[in-house]
């Protein structure tokens, strides 16, 4: 096990490393840079701007000094937002898309997991129909659609909660998480329905069955583990993903988490931030990924044994 | 079952309404601000909807008073001498910073020096040595000396600030009341580095208001400052400036009433607003106009008759009232509009009808040797905002039906389009340009060949003009002369003059005395809350 994991460690952080270099110099082919302006600005002042940000060395020397900062946890300036670091904003950022990242993927994986076995177990009645039409519908709906029909709903029409911003605590960000959630309760149901329902008919179960072990245990005991594995192999990018912060939901709801950096960075050529936005999702992504295979293998002997 | 899942859903969700109620205050103003801050270096800052933040933390020697006005500020008389080229401040008596300082005239000189010094990587430093002329400020700018005595900005005592001008500059009282004239208070800068600018903990400033909170992405908290010395005026408690990047939402949030002005209106509610809550709605012409450049080095372009038939296609009126929609006011000027002691000419074909243009520019077309064989091709490089591309189709489109033009829209990302103008790959560029003030003197000056070389653009008897503007010290005759150079330059056609842009706003009935303002400024101290 210590060396599966291990070997996938090693593996992801060659990933890493390749997704980062070259979104280092993919960035520098788009045309434009940080301080594009509209004014001619004093040469002295212009030298400043490109010393103080390295941006007159040679490219693969920029490269190597941000390799030296990541190696040191230091992922410079921001261009963009002159009183931060990026480090700073990426500290300020993630709580905000963690704590909604974190109950966002927490409902969709009860919800859904909920939904998906009743509809296995009560196939084709009309309560599968009704989630099965939800589930489509959530999937189907972008969230730029339904979150602003929401915030006319339950924050104009009805006053329940605020409209965005996130100045009154949890309430706050009840609307964003749900929106979050929502497509992935849908596929999550839809997830573990087929699977249940593909798993039920195993022999395993059969033979548990026929040995007169009742419903319940059956379902608990033996199904259900062998049903959540292609939910757990979704979830673990679902919720890299998820607690990144969404750039659609942030915007939407206008919350100060660290995905909308990922949009305004790329736009405003701000070198450093889009280098650090992008090792951080790398770095999530492949981490879950990584602790969804390791989850996997301890689920089903059968990965496990095949490394 | 399925149901009873979603019904726990709501009925937590319920639940967390129920206990989650936190009282809104009513002594605070929550005003959008559309874009984040990019620095709260007052120095350095460039962004305008930052620009209001820092106006209400910082003021400058004058203020600019509701409706944009002109008015005393920290100094509280001034003078120019005869020939307009020094202006004296005298400062109030018994200035205090916010931590209690005293606020000194040393820290205004200290001002300009920051913001010239190229140490301090601002952008902002032409407006001392180019749009206003101030002895030494460019040497300071180019780097060749970094010596505060070489500079025209003195303080002969802690209550007198005098400004010595290379030549006559009326126009520097907008300079002095803007948040480009915030005073800097030395120790704290050097004890705490440019950063604590944005730090509540340490930031000490001299406005009617203290910056109290700041959280990125989110919002920033201004309370009253009490040392401000105008402070028994100052009605409203707290203001809360809060970033508002998706306008439907910051719609949403006027709305909902969890904000009391926005930052703008959705284009497409403009309609809406205006029939529902029209005394809420307050769209006036900004200082931004919007003008399409032609490229010179085109050699289709390079023919006057080309460039003339071009602009008279245009019909502004049906662009802006059933195209774009967006509130800018139709322009057949540059730098008029905006100031209206401003007697500015207009382009040549302005006082003939639309169809009387069309006509004629058709005429032009073909005398140029164009028509339906031999159509001419353009390309029109604009940004990616929506309406920037509507505005790009809907001239195209002119261009096609009037002219049989075959012009490509070519939208681009805000920085591509930037260096794309310097790089010259485009005929027409759908270009823009936002004022410093609400005066022709920056529109004008920003078109000196020698103040911008990408329009390659070569006319010795603009720059004159602009020379001998630059001799006059009183507006009147200012204006006159600038008047004269604006001429130069509509009649030559180098581009388009399109529209004014609106500075659009909601502000609820709550707030009392928002008036429109010419300058762009709408401080806080001046409002109240009802």
């Amino acid at each position: 096990m210590l060396r599966f994991v291990g070997k996938r460690l090693w593996n992801g952080t060659l990933t890493l490393a390749a997704l980062v270099t070259l979104t280092f110099f993919v960035m520098r082919l788009a045309p434009g840079g940080p301080f594009s302006r509209n004014r001619k600005i004093s040469p002295e002042v212009q030298a400043n701007i490109e010393a103080a940000f390295h941006l007159d060395e040679p490219i693969w020397m920029q490269f190597g000094r941000f390799v030296w900062g990541v190696l040191r946890f230091d992922l410079g300036p921001s261009t963009r937002f002159r009183d931060y670091s990026v480090n700073d904003l990426i500290a300020s950022g993630l709580p905000y898309s963690l704590t909604i990242g974190f109950w966002a993927i927490l409902v969709a994986a009860l919800v859904g997991i909920a939904l998906g076995i009743v509809g296995a177990l009560r196939r084709n009645g009309l309560t599968d129909y009704v989630a099965g039409t939800v589930g489509v519908i959530g999937i189907a709906i972008p969230i730029f659609v339904i979150g602003p029909v929401l915030q006319v709903i339950f924050a104009l029409k009805l006053g329940w909660v605020p409209v965005g911003g996130w100045n009154e605590g949890m309430r706050s960000v009840i609307l964003p998480i749900l929106v979050l959630a929502l497509p992935n309760i849908a596929y999550i149901s839809r997830l573990t329905r087929t699977s249940m329902i593909e798993t039920l008919r195993e022999n395993y179960v059969r033979t548990a069955r026929a040995k007169g072990i009742g419903g319940r245990r059956v379902l608990l005991r033996h199904t259900l583990k062998g049903a959540l594995l292609p939910v757990v192999a979704y979830l673990g990018p679902a919720t890299a993903s998820i607690i990144t912060g969404s750039v659609l939901i942030e915007t939407v709801f206008a919350l100060p988490g660290v995905g909308r950096h990922f949009v305004d960075a790329a736009l405003n050529r701000d070198y450093p931030l889009v280098m650090g936005i992008t090792l951080l999702y790398g770095g999530l992504l492949i981490l879950f990924n990584i602790g969804t295979d390791v989850l996997r293998a301890w689920m089903d002997p059968r990965l496990r044994n095949a490394q | 079952m399925k149901m009873k899942g979603l019904g726990l859903l709501l009925a937590s969700a319920a639940l967390a309404v129920g206990l989650g109620t936190a009282a809104m205050a009513d002594d605070t103003l929550d005003r959008g601000m559309g874009s984040e801050w990019s620095t709260l270096d007052p120095q350095v800052v460039f962004d305008g909807a930052t620009g209001w933040i820092l106006m209400d933390a910082y003021e400058g020697l004058v203020n600019f008073g509701p409706g944009g006005g002109i008015i005393p500020g920290a100094a509280e008389s001034w003078e120019a001498s005869e020939d307009g080229k020094t202006y004296t401040f005298h400062l109030r008596e018994g200035l205090k910073w916010s931590n209690g300082d005293p606020l000194v005239a040393q820290d205004y000189v200290n001002t300009v020096f920051r913001t010239l010094d190229p140490a301090t990587i601002s952008e902002k430093g032409y407006y001392f040595y180019s749009t206003v002329k101030i002895k030494g400020a460019e040497a300071i700018a180019n780097g060749e000396t970094t010596d505060i005595a070489t500079l025209g900005v003195t303080a002969p005592d802690d209550r007198t600030v005098v400004i010595e001008m290379e030549t006559p500059g009326p126009h520097i009282l907008y300079l002095m009341g803007a948040f480009q004239m915030s005073p800097l208070h030395k120790p704290s800068l050097e004890a705490n580095g440019p950063a604590g600018f944005g730090d509540p903990a340490k930031v000490v400033s001299n406005g009617a208001y203290v910056i109290k909170e700041v959280v990125p992405q989110s919002h920033i908290l201004l309370e009253k400052n009490p040392n401000y010395w105008d402070a028994a005026n100052v009605s409203i408690p707290f203001v809360k400036y809060y970033v508002t990047e998706d306008v439907s939402t910051e719609f949403k949030r006027f709305q909902a009433g969890e904000l009391d002005v926005t930052y703008d209106i959705p284009v497409n509610q403009i309609e809406v607003v205006k029939e529902t809550i029209p005394d809420q709605v307050f769209i006036s012409p900004s200082t931004e106009v919007t003008f399409y450049s032609f490229n010179l080095q085109v050699p289709a372009l390079q023919d006057i008759n080309v460039r003339t038939a071009l602009a008279y296609a245009i019909n502004r009126e049906v662009l802006q009232e059933k195209i774009v929609k967006a509130g800018a006011v139709p322009s057949y000027a540059f730098a008029g509009g905006f100031d209206p002691d401003y007697q500015g000419p207009q382009m040549p074909g302005a006082d003939l009808t639309q169809a009387e243009r069309e006509a004629k520019a058709k005429e032009l077309m073909a005398a140029a040797g164009y028509g339906p064989d031999n159509p001419l091709k353009l390309t029109i490089v604009t940004t990616v905002a929506e309406d920037r591309v509507r505005l790009a189709q809907g001239v195209a489109l002119m261009w096609k039906q009037v002219l049989g033009v075959q012009a490509e829209v070519k939208p681009m990302e805000r920085k591509a389009w930037l260096d794309e103008f310097y790089a010259g790959g485009w005929d027409v560029f759908a270009d823009g340009l936002i004022g410093d003030f609400a005066g022709p003197e920056t529109f004008l000056a920003y078109m000196r060949p020698s103040t911008d070389p990408g329009y390659h653009w070569v006319k010795p008897e603009y720059d004159a003009a602009m020379d001998v503007a630059a001799t006059k010290p009183d507006k009147e005759s200012r204006d006159a002369e600038l008047a004269k150079a604006e001429k130069i330059l509509l009649d030559d056609f180098l581009f388009a003059p399109i529209a004014i842009e609106a500075a659009r706003s909601l502000v609820s009935t709550k707030v009392k005395g928002w008036e429109p303002s010419g300058a762009g400024y709408y401080n806080s101290q001046f409002l109240k809350l009802e």
